[in-house]
């Protein structure tokens, strides 16, 4: 019980129940997608904290909201590298808003271009971004869903 | 766009296009790509060393000046911090890890020509 905080690399297989087993989500693909929010924490809190920094007033709304994508970005980064349920349950509440988060601003940007000037991460779908927001929650849920606690590892 | 652009443009590509190979090739990452990815590095010192020369010489960034060399130390972060992540767990993932530090430079390479000129 005493190591149960132990982050051991190696994923412990199907034999493994708690908190051995959840410590998959950060091995194989998981270290790719681990990699790429990593990046999208860095770019998006560096493009947030210099857009409110230097030009704050003239568009306030889009740049909180670049701050809250940072924000989620950060949090989705650090729970995906983190074992056990509840940094799980993190990931997916983490993930989840930023699909609705680039879906709701993706959207309102194609519709409302006057309210959302194209300066979030997750404006027209993160097309400045090769769409690459749009694609990586996808993935992000398809890897949390496969990795689930009590998931495969236990049903198998 | 400059001469240090184009030289992130090609060992950048090239970087990424071996690591995305061996990755494929279902490799750990080896002396290859994480050599690759540490010429990436060695791009990234040149612009670094020759952008300082060139601010000292007297030639104005036409952007902010902080943001240039805010993006000129991230990008240079990059491959150190690939290369630790890919080395802690040494599987074929690791090599797709290390194939993104190439775009990444090179993307923000394309940023630092815009803000230089």
């Amino acid at each position: 019980m005493k190591d149960q905080r132990t982050a051991s690399p190696a994923g412990q297989g199907p034999a493994g129940d708690g908190p051995a087993a959840s410590n998959s989500r950060n091995t194989g693909p998981g270290r790719l997608l681990i990699a790429v929010y990593a990046v999208f924490a860095i770019s998006a809190s560096a493009r947030a904290g210099y857009q409110i920094l230097t030009k704050f007033p003239e568009a306030p709304l889009a740049y909180l909201l670049s701050a809250f994508a940072a924000l989620v970005y950060v949090v989705a980064t650090v729970s995906l590298a983190k074992a056990g349920s509840t940094w799980f349950k993190v990931s997916v509440a983490a993930v989840l808003v930023e699909l609705v988060g680039v879906l709701v601003v993706g959207a309102l940007s194609v519709f409302d271009p006057v309210a959302f000037p194209h300066e979030t991460v997750w404006s027209l779908f993160g097309r400045g971004y090769a769409f690459v927001p749009l694609v990586l929650p996808i993935l992000g849920l398809v890897w949390l869903y496969r990795r689930r606690p009590g998931g495969l590892a236990s049903a198998a | 766009m400059d001469a240090y652009f184009y030289i992130l443009l090609v060992v950048g590509l090239l970087s990424t296009g071996v690591c995305l190979a061996a990755g494929i090739l279902k490799k750990a990452p080896n002396d290859v790509t994480i050599l690759s990815v540490a010429a990436v590095e060695v791009a990234l010192l040149v612009y670094l060393v020759g952008s300082i020369i060139r601010v000292i010489a007297g030639e104005p960034i036409a952007g902010e000046a902080w943001e240039f060399w805010g993006y000129m130390v991230t990008a240079m972060l990059l491959p150190p911090a690939a290369v630790y992540w890919s080395i802690l767990e040494r599987t074929r993932w690791s090599n797709f890890v290390l194939a993104a530090v190439g775009v990444t430079a090179l993307v923000m390479a394309a940023r630092m020509n815009q803000i230089w000129y």
